[in-house]
């Protein structure tokens, strides 16, 4: 019987598994806090929530090889200007419908999800809405009542009736106008917006 | 920076990533056979199976248009999975010798 | 008395609780199939079940009765093992069975008011009582709290169990990886109104469970089951175990990253995504390369067929599913194609079947085989074990099937969709309506009913194998000293 080589023997290897566990660990810890950061509404990649009183639209950006998002003029949601607070607590309700109404298990947002309905990462920007003036008032109409505003594009898919009022429909829309401001690094992938009716 | 795969490239990007992977473990299985069977032959299949997995980088790295850092990553993948197997191979002779040795 | 019938006489109290949280997770695994049945055949004819037990619901109950029925699993899977390995009896099985009924008719409650609530206002509540609308982790808070309460007790129950008997290099291991287990959880308990940050923190859970801590864990039931059923020699197998630690650590954790290349986190993360995801591959091919080497060095007479089985099902299972499927689309290069596509679908059923169901099916088998009374399961089963062998080849076949099917449909989603569709919604209906995509979904469904015959052939199997059986089993450590 030989002796086990210094480098296979379970005493190193149990010193490997911790240290590279614990260093690993550790960077993982640093670079959140710098995401964090990073993320944070208000950030330059993920817009504060009165970005919803803006237009937002893309524009190519050669050095990054990306599409990416430029806030614009005013533009206020359902014809108001919000206050900050007025604009979070909006977009709250959106979300917390958003969650409550469990989209995220027929739609994809930021691209996870699931895949029966189509991403919602751009919803706000998507050209099937026709008109820049007249997708609000659609989406909350839509959202309300899907059964008798449905789309299906020859699939036959249609959104269930959910229960959803004006007030959580025009969260939902605030929600959806905010998280097309992030920046996506590109995703998804060539997303053709919805003309601009008055480009800047 | 990255430059996305062309429309046409990528079913190939796919394929050539999933061999990356697959014949990676392909070589370091016939590594492992043919020096635990002694069996010299299996080894050139092992250098066979080397040889598509740096083919399948190749076309990985052509059609993802890698380059910069992420023909680092290619690099670390042709030189990783060649060295890999062959360290996985000693880490199964060396935490065995401890065994007694009947064939 | 009865010869071989299911007698816990035969069993620790330890194992006791196990096969309870057995019996549950094969009940689930069932429910996980028929939910997902019905979520197919939406895909297929859209109006069936609308607006009653819409796709939405039937996704959910789809997947979380998945996470939960692999949880009971690994619970059970640990239960099993402690008294053996710790040398001692449980420190408070009165408590571990207390605890698995409260945790079981949480489950039962939340399965019920996701089927017949299913939604809610926009409001905390809601999220509290009814549906955390987050995908895997939906379970509303006061489950949550439930499911980490719950946790505490099984981890204080082991590690107690561990500490007043003697401590191994698995258990050291195990009892680390449930810690890090619960406390990722936490990760995903609060709500926030920022998705990215939401989604930052839920991949934590998600990414850090699925391919780090619950790999380690089976790492763990793999090591001891390797010794149980081939008398594997211990001292290999622990520094494989460390090994297998070192290498899915040093990989996992970082490979974080490629899920954090579209979510609004910086672009950094692109690149050391990539680069940890062509690292995570490399844990997986040592284990298969290890697990040759092993066999190929003894002649292995093995106690238990088709747990070995299952166990080379993982082996191969894991590292298809994690390993190719997963590295096929993982580079931001293509990922922007098929991120958040049917591609991910395909990758999920094979990684989840490949890597999880598989060994928990084996230590399962290894559960039944000692509740006869350790009898006999190798070559030579009454009906030359054609249960055992069908099942395990439709379930296979079926779950490769279904992973085949959506990888085409995905395929024909991102290339559709995004590369010529320019990714708006018309885009993507478009892709969804071609013969194509359409036909992959009806190979999917033909083979989700495959999977499910494989699943009741296996239920059945599993009440059946061994009983009656009057020859006892080999005993894998003498013959493995003996080969």
């Amino acid at each position: 019987m030989a002796d086990t080589p210094w480098w296979a023997s379970e005493d190193v290897w149990r010193k490997w598994a911790i240290w590279v566990t614990a260093i690993m660990a550790v960077v993982l810890i640093f670079l959140t806090f710098d995401s964090v950061a990073t993320i944070t509404a208000g950030s330059k990649r993920v817009p504060g929530y009165d970005v919803i009183n803006k237009r937002i639209y893309y524009t190519y950006n050669a050095e990054r090889n990306m599409q990416e998002p430029v806030i614009g003029g005013d533009a206020p949601l359902f014809g108001k200007a919000l206050s900050p607070q007025e604009a979070e607590d909006l977009v709250t309700l959106g979300k917390l419908t958003v969650q409550a109404k469990n989209c995220m298990n027929c739609h994809t947002l930021l691209g996870n999800g699931a895949y029966y309905a189509p991403d919602l990462t751009k919803a706000w920007l998507d050209p099937a809405w026709g008109a820049e003036s007249v997708r609000e008032q659609l989406m909350v109409s839509f959202l309300m009542d899907p059964t008798a505003n449905a789309r299906t594009y020859g699939t036959g898919r249609r959104m269930p009736q959910l229960g959803i009022t004006e007030d959580e429909a025009r969260g939902v829309v605030a929600f959806l106008k905010w998280m097309s401001s992030i920046d996506t690094n590109g995703f998804p992938k060539g997303f053709t917006p919805i003309r601009q009716e008055d480009a800047s | 920076m990255i430059d996305p795969v062309a429309t046409q490239h990528i079913m190939a990007a796919a394929i050539a990533g999933a061999l990356i992977i697959l014949f990676g473990a392909v070589y370091a299985l016939l590594f492992a056979l043919s020096r635990l069977q002694q069996r010299p032959g299996l080894m050139l299949w092992a250098y066979t199976a080397y040889a598509i997995l740096i083919g399948a980088v190749w076309v990985l790295s052509t059609t993802l248009n890698l380059t910069g850092f992420w023909q680092v990553i290619a690099a670390v993948m042709v030189i990783g999975y060649f060295v890999a197997p062959r360290l996985i191979w000693h880490l199964c002779a060396g935490t065995h010798v401890s065994e007694a040795h009947t064939g | 008395m009865n010869v071989a019938a299911f007698n816990s006489a035969n069993l620790n109290s330890g194992q006791k609780v196990a096969v309870k949280y057995f019996a549950v997770a094969m009940i689930l695994f069932l429910a996980q199939c028929l939910f997902g049945l019905l979520a197919g055949l939406q895909f297929i004819m859209p109006d069936f079940l609308y607006n009653i037990l819409d796709f939405n619901v039937n996704r959910m109950v789809h997947i979380n009765a998945m996470v939960v029925w692999m949880l009971y699993g690994f619970i059970g899977s640990v239960y099993w093992l402690v008294e053996e390995e710790s040398g001692t009896e449980l420190v408070g099985a009165k408590l571990a069975n207390l605890n698995f009924w409260i945790l079981t008719i949480a489950v039962a409650i939340v399965v019920v008011v996701y089927l017949f609530v299913q939604t809610g206002p926009g409001t905390k509540e809601t999220l509290w009582l009814i549906n955390e609308g987050r995908e895997y982790i939906e379970a509303p808070r006061w489950a949550d709290i439930g499911i980490v309460v719950c946790v505490l007790i099984f981890f204080y129950n082991v590690a107690a169990t561990f500490m007043k008997g003697k401590w191994s290099g698995i258990s050291g291991v195990l009892v680390l990886d449930l810690v890090a287990l619960a406390g990722l959880y936490l990760a995903g308990m609060f709500y926030t109104t920022n998705i990215s940050v939401d989604q930052y923190w839920w991949w934590w859970v998600i990414h850090l469970w699925v391919e780090a801590t619950w790999e380690v864990l089976v790492g763990c039931i793999m090591a001891w089951g390797l010794m149980k059923t081939l008398g594997a020699r211990r001292k290999i197998v622990t520094t494989w175990l460390y090994i297998e630690v070192a290498l899915m650590f040093g990989s996992g954790i970082l490979g974080l990253g490629h899920h954090y290349f579209w979510i609004g986190t910086p672009e950094y993360w692109l690149s050391i995504g990539g680069f940890f995801s062509a690292l995570e591959p490399i844990p997986l091919v040592a284990m298969v390369v290890h697990a040759v080497y092993d066999s190929g060095r003894h002649n292995f007479r093995n106690s238990n067929h088709p747990a070995l089985a299952w166990l080379i099902a993982h082996a191969f299972g894991n590292f298809f599913g994690a390993g190719v499927w997963g590295f096929m689309h993982t580079l931001p290069q293509i990922n922007l194609y098929t991120h958040g596509t049917q591609w991910s679908a395909s990758h999920g059923h094979l990684a989840f079947f490949g890597a999880y169901a598989t060994i928990i099916i084996a230590m399962i088998y290894i559960a039944v085989q000692k509740w006869r009374g350790d009898v006999w399961m190798s070559a030579d089963l009454p009906d030359n074990g054609w249960k055992w062998k069908w099942s395990l080849g439709l379930l296979n076949l079926g779950v490769v099937g279904m992973t085949v099917a959506l990888l085409i449909s995905g395929y024909e989603q991102s290339f559709v969709e995004r590369a010529l569709g320019g990714s708006t919604w018309a885009a993507y209906f478009s892709a969804q309506a071609t013969p194509w995509f359409m036909q992959g979904m009806h190979w999917r469904m033909l083979f989700g009913v495959m999977t499910m015959i494989g699943v009741v052939l296996l239920l059945w199997d599993l009440v059946t194998i061994g009983k009656g059986e009057t020859r006892p089993a080999i005993d894998p450590t003498i013959a493995a000293a003996t080969a």
